[in-house]
């Protein structure tokens, strides 16, 4: 059975007319795959369908684990966006639990965002990025059903895309317990900065680039 | 968790969300701007929460608007304002906006069924907005005090939460939390429930939902999580019942800015700030009613608002340099 109905496929199709440069999905699921692991290598597959360029590439993470290590996958399902192609650059956008609910659109925005290549952000963002000389590994917890996620997620990512040392997941606090009891999140959106920096909500970017200048200092 | 795929969010069809003029807030402001703004044949969307989610949206009787004697209910008034302006081809959306991106020509309105464009936007969104927050609730937002039961209802799979209300939008969390939590303990500090009465029957008759009338939330008591909270019914004692989630939709006389995330210049108070025709500090966004502190709070004055930044609102969007004003 088809994820996508007839007008939501339509609707991407005609969207993804306008799409640039070519778009990678890569999903990590497994031989006897997890919850919603088979859902989301479906999503992707529905996606990649929709588009020439889109292209999928579904691996297992246990069978190319040194795949995996080479994303930096440890958990699944997981979902990379890259640029397509041969030397297609890894920006540090990752997926960890379904791309289900609002979050389907921060999926399809990525997908947007990576084949137009330009995170759109403030020169003041792009030239603190420049300057930055630590990693910033940002997690953001959602759910599917909180509308207010896809703004702190697609940030986050829109900040990965901007800096090599900037990587930022997704992760789908229901599906990830330990995760989530690990970084006592109770509520989302909830961002989660080098382990140690926490921002409640989905806060416009001049806001965050204040929390992500507090994480930097307290790394140094 | 149910799986869907949301795709509500996009514009998809390039025009469909694409507007001239976007209005936060469908009271006698934005229902007026409205009017304008259509009668000029800008393409024009109202968003709003629901006829009684507004100041005037509540009131019972009204019997001083000019043109209309009365007494008629606010809700009323807001309804034939309505269909005033939607038979000038004004649309009208009820859903709740999220965020505003202010950067670039267009504003994105991102609301929680998708994302507008829009040339103008004119803020009505009203004072409803809390005073002030209950001692505990600060520090442990996040940690068990939450304002979006379909965010975090996930996390109280099982547990006994408070939802603190008495509108419609804490009538409809508290029922959705039905679906996780064990017991819902619905504090409504008025002596009646203040929503629908279709929903209010639903909550009341839930055997999920316990109601508590005529009942104030003192404090939130927690230490790192949420364990408790205090409430003080009317004629007895305070009382402490633990829970481990806490929703507050409380409201009061605060302009409800709390979307724009301080992207507009306010007052000290939290009142927007505009000039003559209503305009915030960023150019083509304006703010109208009870966002503004300057003017008596009203259903008259508020629509007189609504005037002013519809005509400015034309200008902006027709490059005009002087208002033309429809007399026919």
């Amino acid at each position: 059975m088809s994820l996508l109905d007839n007008d939501t496929r339509n609707q991407l199709t005609e969207m993804f007319e306008s799409l640039q440069k070519s778009v990678k999905v890569v999903v990590f699921t497994q031989e006897f795959e997890c919850q919603y692991c088979t859902e989301t290598r479906q999503i992707a597959e529905e996606l990649a369908a929709l588009s020439d360029k889109i292209s999928l590439e579904v691996y297992d993470f246990v069978a190319d684990k040194a795949l995996a290590d080479q994303y930096g996958i440890d958990k699944i399902p997981a979902t990379v966006i890259v640029e397509g192609g041969d030397e297609g650059k890894d920006f540090g956008i990752r997926y960890y639990g379904i791309p289900s609910g609002y979050e389907f659109s921060s999926l399809i925005q990525d997908v947007i965002m990576v084949s137009a290549g330009d995170p759109q952000l403030s020169e003041e963002t792009k030239t603190w990025l420049a300057a930055l000389e630590t990693p910033v590994h940002l997690q953001v917890f959602v759910t599917p059903t909180c509308p207010y996620c896809p703004q702190a997620v697609l940030l986050a990512h829109r900040l990965a895309m901007a800096s090599e040392l900037v990587h930022a997941d997704m992760v789908e606090a229901t599906e990830f317990p330990h995760l989530s009891n690990k970084y006592q999140v109770m509520g989302v959106p909830r961002t989660v900065i080098n382990e140690n920096v926490f921002q409640e909500g989905a806060v416009p970017e001049p806001m965050m680039l204040e929390k992500l200048k507090e994480a930097v200092a307290v790394a140094a | 968790m149910t799986f869907q795929l949301n795709m509500d969010r996009f514009s998809l069809d390039d025009q469909a969300n694409n507007y001239d003029v976007v209005i936060i807030g469908g009271g006698p402001a934005g229902t007026s701007a409205a009017i304008y703004t259509a009668r000029s044949e800008l393409r024009t969307l109202v968003i709003d929460k629901g006829l009684t989610a507004g100041a005037l949206g509540v009131t019972s009787k009204i019997s001083n608007y000019p043109g209309v004697p009365g007494p008629i209910s606010g809700a009323k008034l807001v309804e034939i304002m309505r269909e005033q302006a939607e038979s000038f081809g004004a649309e009208f959306l009820t859903d709740k906006v999220v965020g505003i991106q202010f950067d670039g020509e267009q504003k994105e309105i991102i609301a929680g069924t998708g994302t507008f464009k829009a040339k103008v936007l004119i803020l009505a969104s009203g004072a409803m907005g809390r005073t002030s927050t209950v001692p505990g609730e600060e520090a442990l937002l996040g940690r068990g005090v939450s304002y979006c039961a379909t965010c975090d209802g996930a996390f109280f799979r099982d547990q006994d939460v408070a939802v603190v209300g008495n509108n419609d939008e804490a009538l409809e969390e508290a029922l959705f939390l039905t679906k996780y939590a064990q017991n819902i303990h619905l504090i409504v500090p008025t002596p009646e429930l203040k929503a629908r009465e279709a929903l209010a029957h639903e909550a009341e008759s839930h055997p999920k939902i316990k109601v508590r009338l005529g009942t104030r939330l003192k404090e939130i008591t927690g230490n790192g999580k949420v364990n408790g909270i205090v409430v003080h019914p009317r004629k007895s004692p305070p009382e402490s019942l633990p829970v481990s989630g806490a929703f507050v939709y409380l409201q009061g006389s605060q302009p409800i800015t709390d979307y724009l995330m301080g992207q507009l210049d306010t007052t000290e108070e939290g009142c927007l700030l505009v000039d003559s025709e209503m305009q915030t500090s960023i150019p083509g966004v304006f703010a109208i009613g009870d966002l503004l502190c300057t003017h008596i709070k009203q259903a008259v004055v508020a629509a007189s608002d609504g005037v002013i930044a519809a005509v400015a609102a034309d200008k902006y969007v027709n490059g005009r340099k002087k208002a033309v004003v429809d007399w026919k």
